[in-house]
């Protein structure tokens, strides 16, 4: 009987892990490797090659990588807060207004990244921020507030409000409250919001390419024009150094909500 | 309605009534349509609820999970800025007077539910307000703990005398620790009165039916101040006219056993840990009377009543509750 319910769960970990692992894999050989022709189960040549020519160009690969890691962490910052208080006044609402209000955030997540590109460039060109930092960070936290707000209007929909106004009664303003219990609750959950927030800005390509005009070089450009060129070993050893700001933020975001309880609720 | 310094008001009603919605409007979470709400002299109506010097409390303690119970304790000290040697000196005072001084560096979720609740009052004496606001202290706890809540309440309160206010719907409770008991019906208060004036001198047949008051005996009253029923006649207050009318009264103003009383069959013996009920018949009725623990009776058998009149109400009755004999006087 339990070998029965183990399969299954067997199976799906399984399938997880090649899920995940696989594709990596992939990129890491490739990377390392000259020629690799199907139906080779291995590269018929190694080499370093790729990663000695990306070396030789590392100041626009490094350049990249910080605008990107700085993308994503001020994206992330400002998501979070934002979303923070986004969700709990959506989790405030009721009826049909807290249902209008989950759909507006839930626009930006649904609509397709290219759609929503077009849209917020004919807006961000408007306003002067197309081709600059600003204006992409701008373009990124929108996505990633859809995100942020959406989950914490989970988070606050869960919450035990009577600890806001049991602070309240026994003498904290509004700041106090926020500074001394719903923050400090809430700070789980705002570790998990912000890597939310850095890996939604990670994964733009499209809206940083049309609002950042070509002038805005991050590390998913850098590979989308090896991409484009034809060179796959150059995009695979790219797609690694890409994968280090998202990994690094999950290691440290995992060891820091490990010694956070949820006491949310 | 007023609660004065160092009182203890119970406010008691059927579910629905208001009484929470009451504490909590009192305390600044709802905002009031109308009327005003002063504390200490001070008008609250426009004021947040961190400066209206009433700490509410609610059913269950809430206490904040992320702080220590020292911390929890000193939290509305140090919102106040209030300086570090006097905190920790008001602090420890608070804790040790819910006996609470050993728990201090404890995480408020390895407390049992009494502690939190000596927490949450200490927490609550320790911010010294003007009022505290009280919402089902005692519900959901088994009689013993209920019984060291209660006591644990008590000794808060001898702390500084602040005026209480506690919501409750257990007339026991409410009569365990009010000085008055208030009591809503449908949003509106319509009795003020110390506990034992309460259950003996009900306002209205509607507050004696929420109080639950077991004996109701239906008669007609003459309009000259005499009322008749099964079991004899009884002098009643002015200004209840001739008609269908019924007795009120509790189990307390039945006495048993005495000497010249009405004849009466026991029908059933309750016995309680504080004291038995006896339901007894007697004139075609039936009536339900208190007597002291350790009294002996056997269902089936004979005993007398007699009725103290000065615990008996007594009330029109609405036509549309009256029998047709009462209402035509036949």
């Amino acid at each position: 009987m339990k070998r029965t319910r183990a399969l299954p769960r067997v199976g799906l970990a399984v399938a997880l892990a090649i899920g995940a692992i696989l594709p990596l894999a992939f990129l890491v050989v490739l990377s390392v490797s000259a020629e690799w022709f199907y139906p080779a189960l291995l590269p018929g040549q190694w080499t370093s090659a790729n990663w000695n020519f990306l070396g030789r160009g590392s100041a626009v690969i490094f350049s990249s990588l910080g605008t990107s890691a700085a993308l994503a962490l001020s994206a992330g910052f400002a998501s979070s807060i934002a979303g923070l208080f986004a969700g709990r006044e959506i989790a405030r609402l009721q009826g049909w207004r807290r249902r209008f209000a989950v759909a507006l955030a839930f626009l930006p997540v649904a609509v397709p990244p290219l759609a929503l590109s077009i849209g917020l460039q004919y807006s961000l060109l408007r306003s002067g921020m197309g081709g600059r930092f600003i204006g992409v960070l701008f373009a990124h936290i929108v996505p990633a507030l859809g995100y942020t707000t959406l989950f914490f209007a989970g988070i606050f929909a869960v919450f035990d409000w009577r600890v806001e106004d049991e602070a309240r009664s026994l003498g904290a303003n509004r700041f106090d409250v926020l500074r001394r219990v719903t923050l400090p609750l809430l700070r789980r959950p705002l570790v998990e919001a912000f890597a939310l927030g850095f890996l939604v800005s990670c994964a733009q390509v499209p809206l940083t390419l049309l609002i950042g005009q070509g002038l805005v070089n991050t590390l998913p450009l850098e590979l989308m024009s090896y991409v484009s060129a034809g060179q796959d070993h150059l995009a695979a050893t790219a797609g690694v150094i890409l994968t280090i700001p998202p990994l690094a933020l999950l290691i440290v975001a995992g060891l820091a909500v490990r010694r956070l309880r949820v006491v949310i609720a | 309605m007023q609660v004065g310094r160092g009182e203890r008001f119970a406010l008691v009603g059927p579910s629905g009534a208001g009484k929470t919605t009451l504490l909590r409007a009192i305390a600044g979470f709802v905002t009031a349509d109308s009327g005003e709400i002063a504390v200490a002299g001070r008008a609250a109506i426009t004021l947040p609820p961190e400066k209206r010097d009433a700490v509410y409390m609610h059913q269950t303690p809430v206490l904040f999970p992320h702080l220590s119970v020292f911390e929890n304790v000193a939290f509305p000290l140090r919102v106040r800025r209030v300086i570090a040697g006097e905190m920790h000196e008001r602090v420890g005072a608070a804790l040790d007077a819910m006996q609470m001084g050993e728990f201090g560096n404890r995480a408020p979720g390895t407390l049992s539910g009494g502690q939190r609740h000596r927490v949450a009052l200490a927490r609550a004496i320790v911010a010294r307000p003007a009022l505290l606001l009280l919402d089902e202290p005692f519900s959901a706890l088994d009689p013993a703990l209920k019984r060291d809540i209660r006591a644990a309440l008590l000794a808060a309160h001898s702390q500084y005398d602040p005026a209480m206010m506690v919501v409750t719907h257990d007339f026991g409770d409410a009569a365990g620790i009010a000085d008055r008991i208030g009591v809503l019906i449908d949003g509106r208060l319509v009795q003020v009165a110390p506990p034992a004036e309460l259950f003996a001198r009900p306002v209205s047949l509607g507050v004696a039916r929420f109080l639950n008051i077991a004996n109701e005996i239906r008669g007609r009253a003459d309009g000259a101040g005499n009322f008749s029923s099964p079991l004899g006649n009884l002098p009643v207050a002015d200004g209840i006219s001739s008609g269908p009318a019924v007795a009120v009264f509790s189990p307390a103003a039945v006495r048993i056993g005495l000497e010249g009383g009405t004849t009466a069959r026991v029908l059933e013996v309750c016995v309680h840990p504080e004291h038995t009920t006896l339901r007894v018949e007697t004139a075609g009725e039936t009536v339900e009377a208190a007597c002291p623990v350790g009294s002996s009776f056997v269902v089936g058998g004979e005993t007398t009543v007699v009725f103290d009149l000065e615990k008996i109400a007594v009330f029109p009755l609405p036509a549309a509750q009256a029998p047709e004999e009462l209402a035509t006087g036949t």
